[in-house]
Formats: C-alpha cells, sequence, structure tokens
C-alpha cells in the first residue's frame, strides 16, 4: 500500500468497505436463504440451517406436478405485452409533453402521475365490477390494460425528462441535414433516450412482474399470474415452505436476467441523467 | 449558391412579436451579417429562413424559389446553431457525415469519406474525427458544427452567433478565419450576430434589427457613419456614441449656424436638415471625434472630467459639461486625466451626425470640409 495514504484515509477506506459488505450482506441474505429453502426436503425445513442434504425435490413438485409453469408463462406474457404497449402508447406522450406546448400540458401530465396515486387495494372494487360486466375479467388483455396504471406512468415522467433535456436546435439540425422528422426520431432521439428508455423499461417489468393486487383480484384460472399462484403452495393443507421458495426463485429469475443483459444501458441510464453537450 | 428574399416576413409567438414586416432581398454569393440586441428578433428570421419555424405571413425566396411550405430538408439550406446542436451520441467524422448519409443527400461511401476529410482539414480537426462531441473544447465543436454545414455545399448557409461562446482571443481568430474562408467558398451565407465587430468586419452588408423590425440595411461604412436613426447610431461603437440636443440659429444671408452645448459651431447646418419649424435637433458625435485640447481658445467647450478609464492603447474619458450633458470622449492611451479636473475639448465640427428631435431619424451628416467649399 502506498505510505503517503495517512492513517484516517486508511481507516477511512476500511470502514467503507466494511460498511459496504454489511449491506451486501443485508441485501443478499435473504436471496440466500431463498434459496437454501427451495433445495431443503420438507423434513428438514425447520431443523437445520446450512447444513443438510439438498434436493431438487421441491423444484420437481412445483413445475412437473404442478401448473405452476402456466401461470409462470401467463406472467411473462402479460408483462412483457404490458411494457410494450407502455412504450409504444408512452414514448410519443413523453415526447409530445416534452416538447409542444398546448393547452393542459401540465395537467394531463399530473393526470398521468396521479394514476399511480391511489393503492391499487382502494380502486379495485370498482375496476372488478367493470371488469366482470365487461368481460375482460381473467383476460390477458384486461391485465395488459390495468398494468398500464403502473408502468405507463412511471415511463411518461421518466422518458419526458430525458426529452427535454435534448435541446430542440438537434432536432432542427437534422432535418435541415436532410432527414423527415420519423428519421429524426428515429435515428437521433431516440438514440440518446435509450438509457432512459431501458431504465424505464426495466423498471416497469419489474413493477408489472410483480404486480399482486391487480392480477389476485382480476383474473383466475386462465390469465393469473405466478406472483399469485405462489401464495397456493401456503394455501393447502399443509405448507410447503420449499414449495414457496422454490417458486420464488424462480419467478425472481426473469428480473434478474433481463437485469443483467441490460447492465451496461441501465447504470448509465440511472446514473447520467442529462444529455450533456 | 443563391439569392434570397424575404418579403414581408412576420412571427408571432402568441401575443409576443418575433419579427414583423421584415422585407429584405440577399445577392447571390453576398454575405449579409444580421445585427441587433438581444431579443431583437434575428434567430427568429433565420429559423423562418430555414424552415423550422412557420412564419404568420410573408415570403421566402431562396434562389428564385418559392420555400414557403416546404419542410427544412427540402430548402437546402445548411445552419450552425449558436448551441452548435451536434449529435452527442456521434463522433466529430459522424456528425459531419451525418447529413451526406441522409435520404435527400446520400453520397457514395468513398466520396463521402473524401469529402469530411476535406473539410475536416479546412476547419483544422482532422486529428479529431474519431474523438466524441463529449470530449471536444467548446472551438473544437464550433468548428465541428461548421465542418458539418460546409460538406454537402449548401445554396445558402445560416449562421447563428457561431462566436459568441467562445473566449475572447478564439473569437478574434476564428472572426479572421471566417473572413478568409467566405472568400473561398463564395456561398451565399446569412449571419447573425449580437457583436457590432463582427457584423461590420465580416458583412458585405448588414441589416440592423431591433424589435422584431428592421432598422437600415447598408454596407458597414454606411451603417456606421450614416445611422438611420439614434437607435442604430448607439448600437454601433463601443463608446456608444454621444447623443447631444443642439439648437439651430438662423443667420443671415440664409446660412444657419449650429449652437451645441451653449457654444456656437463653426459648421453650417446641412440643407437636407429640414425642420419643419422646430430649431432643435440632435446631434450624434462618436466618442472618437472629441479631442481634449490644452490651448485655450473661442471655440473649445468647458467640462469636468467626470471618470477616466484607461484601456491601453486607447482611453475613455466621461466628461461633464457646461449644462449638465455627459459626454464620452475616446482618447490615446499615454494621456491622463485626474477626476474633477476642469478640462476644454473641441468636437470635430465635420463628424456631426443630425437627427430629428422627434422620432430620431436621420437628417443629415455634416459635410466634410473640402465637400462644404466646393458647395460653396
Amino acid at each position: 500500500m502506498n505510505e503517503s495514504v495517512s492513517f484516517f484515509g486508511l481507516v477511512g477506506r476500511v470502514s467503507k468497505t466494511v460498511l459496504l459488505l454489511v449491506y451486501a450482506l443485508f441485501a443478499l441474505f435473504p436471496l440466500l436463504w431463498m434459496i437454501i429453502m427451495s433445495l431443503k426436503p420438507d423434513s428438514q425445513m425447520f431443523t437445520t440451517t446450512f447444513i443438510f442434504s439438498p434436493t431438487m425435490e421441491n423444484y420437481g413438485a412445483v413445475f412437473l406436478r404442478s401448473d405452476y409453469s402456466h401461470f409462470f408463462f401467463n406472467n411473462l406474457i402479460v408483462s412483457v405485452s404490458a411494457v410494450l404497449l407502455s412504450l409504444v402508447v408512452g414514448v410519443p406522450a413523453a415526447y409530445a409533453l416534452a416538447r409542444f406546448q398546448f393547452k393542459l400540458k401540465e395537467d394531463i401530465a399530473f393526470t398521468i402521475l396521479s394514476f399511480r396515486f391511489a393503492p391499487e387495494i382502494l380502486v379495485i372494487l370498482p375496476l372488478f365490477l367493470i371488469y366482470q360486466k365487461t368481460g375482460l375479467y381473467d383476460t390477458y388483455f384486461g391485465l395488459i390494460w390495468v398494468y398500464q396504471l403502473i408502468t405507463l406512468p412511471l415511463l411518461i415522467w421518466i422518458l419526458r425528462g430525458y426529452f427535454e433535456d435534448i435541446s430542440p436546435d438537434i432536432e432542427a439540425a437534422a432535418q435541415l441535414d436532410g432527414y423527415s422528422w420519423w428519421q429524426v426520431f428515429l435515428k437521433v432521439l431516440l438514440p440518446l433516450v435509450k438509457p432512459g428508455l431501458v431504465a424505464a423499461g426495466l423498471l416497469c417489468f419489474i413493477f408489472a412482474w410483480n404486480a399482486f393486487t391487480f392480477p389476485l383480484l382480476l383474473s383466475d384460472a386462465r390469465a393469473q399470474t405466478s406472483t399469485v399462484v405462489a401464495l397456493r403452495f401456503l394455501a393447502s393443507d399443509t405448507v410447503h415452505y420449499g414449495q414457496v421458495a422454490a417458486a420464488a426463485t424462480i419467478s425472481a429469475l426473469p428480473e434478474v436476467i433481463l437485469a443483467l443483459l441490460i447492465q451496461k444501458h441501465l447504470v448509465r441510464g440511472l446514473s447520467f441523467g442529462a444529455v450533456k453537450g | 449558391m443563391a439569392s434570397v428574399q424575404l418579403h414581408g416576413l412576420t412571427k408571432w409567438y402568441g401575443k409576443r412579436r418575433g419579427i414583423e414586416d421584415v422585407t429584405l432581398d440577399i445577392a447571390d454569393q453576398e454575405f449579409i451579417t444580421i445585427f441587433g440586441p438581444a431579443g431583437a428578433g434575428k434567430t427568429t428570421t433565420l429559423n423562418l429562413i430555414a424552415g423550422i419555424v412557420a412564419p404568420n405571413g410573408g415570403g421566402i425566396r431562396i434562389g428564385g424559389r418559392d420555400v414557403d411550405g416546404l419542410e427544412p430538408a427540402d430548402r437546402n439550406v445548411a445552419m450552425v446553431f449558436e448551441s452548435y446542436a451536434l449529435y452527442p451520441q456521434m463522433t466529430v467524422f459522424e456528425n459531419m457525415a451525418f447529413p451526406l448519409r441522409s435520404p435527400k443527400h446520400r453520397t457514395s461511401a468513398s466520396d463521402l469519406d473524401e469529402r469530411v476529410r476535406r473539410y475536416a482539414k479546412v476547419m483544422k480537426i482532422d486529428h479529431l474525427l474519431e474523438r466524441s462531441i463529449q470530449a471536444l473544447s467548446n472551438g473544437q465543436r464550433q468548428r465541428t458544427a461548421l465542418g458539418r454545414a460546409l460538406v454537402r455545399q449548401p445554396d445558402l448557409f445560416l449562421l447563428d452567433e457561431p462566436l459568441s461562446h467562445l473566449d475572447a482571443k478564439l473569437r478574434h481568430s476564428m472572426r479572421a478565419e471566417l473572413k478568409e474562408m467566405r472568400s473561398q467558398l463564395g456561398t451565399t451565407t446569412v449571419y447573425v450576430t449580437h457583436d457590432y465587430l463582427e457584423a461590420m468586419s465580416l458583412g458585405d452588408r448588414i441589416a440592423v434589427i431591433n424589435q422584431g423590425r428592421i432598422q437600415q440595411v447598408g454596407t458597414p461604412k454606411e451603417v456606421y457613419f450614416m445611422p438611420a436613426s439614434v437607435e442604430v447610431a448607439q448600437l454601433f461603437g463601443d463608446p456608444e456614441i454621444n447623443v447631444i440636443d443642439a439648437r439651430v440659429k438662423s443667420k443671415p444671408g440664409g446660412l444657419r449656424g449650429l449652437q451645441v452645448l451653449g457654444e456656437n459651431v463653426p459648421v453650417g447646418v446641412p440643407a437636407d436638415v429640414v425642420l419643419n419649424g422646430a430649431e432643435t435637433v440632435k446631434v450624434g458625435v462618436r466618442p472618437s471625434d472629441i479631442d481634449v485640447v490644452e490651448t485655450n481658445s473661442a471655440a473649445n467647450f468647458h467640462g469636468l472630467v467626470y471618470s477616466f478609464e484607461p484601456l491601453g492603447t486607447k482611453s475613455v474619458l466621461t466628461i461633464d459639461a457646461v449644462d449638465g450633458t455627459r459626454i464620452r470622449a475616446l482618447l490615446d492611451g499615454h494621456r491622463t486625466f485626474d477626476v474633477d479636473r476642469r478640462i476644454q475639448f473641441r468636437i470635430d465640427p465635420y463628424s456631426l451626425v443630425f437627427f430629428d428631435v422627434e422620432r430620431g431619424r436621420f437628417l443629415a451628416k455634416s459635410k466634410l470640409k473640402g465637400e462644404e467649399a466646393r458647395d460653396g
């Protein structure tokens, strides 16, 4: 180590490392515990901590001997579609709210944000009745639609900031360079908001994937998602903690894989707010 | 290459006036500067020519072709923005190549490469081509923006305060470079600036614009020596021109004398100064036409030194004249004056500009010595 590092500098470094380590343990231990539980046979669930005879029995029970995979794919279909729909609707909306001056602009932006104000449990009863009447109950489309309450405000408000940071001059410059408005949007603007798009898209996916209240009450055997179904392993005659843990572990995988895949863009997206220069 | 005609161009932003009734003829290959203070409507004019904003009235012709209603991409003009408007996610090369890759100006790969490199060399940024825009200094960004405008050889260049964000030294050297470039390229150029030195040194002609209206169009000399109004006169020159109230006194024999600051000035009032019954005019005197003298003379004005600012080769002296009028003089740098000292000064009687009192419009310029003699 460099000799010029002072005593306090050294203490600072060490304590920083220790604190980060403690935090990492705090954050990761529940995940580790979940994985351990999912590998334990029921008989050893309460008698062992770290030393046990691991088994894939729980995964087998969840995936091979139950219809969990069906609900897992339900969740995948509903969440991915909800995010895609939000992107298709939200990107132009965010652009319009950032660029154009029109009447009630701020009111519209605020209304979109206010979708998230009421707790889901508060609006679920009227929604439930409406869904029953209109036939949206227990359909993919019904869930995708109601998920827009979760994903759309998030996407619009994050992307609006990104679009606002791009100088209108850049758009004008690209038009003068010989591009039509759509080409400017695709070739200049979208690459510039890409970090925000990736970050907002991932956050939307996580919120949609983890949604619980809406699928619990607005869907049933056909469209129900894995978050709701995972509870079934608790609710039957005996409590199968191992199977709940296995279901939860599998459930967390898509988010982890997605986050790892787009990590490069994600870090930029969350730390570099603005387009510089 | 093209001539440009603006005809009664008007643009309102809601209730705020952008420009009103701007009419301007720009000849082919002319370099015209649009000069005015902040918020005068300079950038609005450029944006209208480029097609970035649509006018509320009037029309634009570029190269004899009506471009009203045409998209910016279809006008074949290139613009350098005050903010440079470079594409931050691209390298210098990609920025400059961007116009040549567009559907309108698509160029073969080898031709594109050759042109980008050629103009990068002209702009002295050929060593930076692979750099990202984020890693450039302001001056380099400015060159990249100019390069991007140059590569596709447009009919018309629009430059919006391209030098205003550079530091003073760089600004001066870029001004010289631009001057050299314009003589090489010969493309019609509209150059917007709020710096009167830039406007005068670069422009074949200057269009002075203020509060959304064209005040005067003329060569740099015309605009400086025969300003259309007090306003225009005050926009050019630093320190600002002195505008002093003066009395016109009729003398026997039809001659008219002039009284400034209570003293008679030994110059006849030109015949073009029509007073319509009024006895007073406004007289403009450039600070450089005032000199402090040490010898007594009946023609001298008297005053007190109010302030003295040495500026190196020159110095600015502010004088309180006898009647309380404050006058700025631009003197040689080697002279020094103490505040409150009594001094005598002279106004060059052949450099006066006459404006009417009511609206500040240009009336006449005092004749040079020789001219007056010839007239007589």
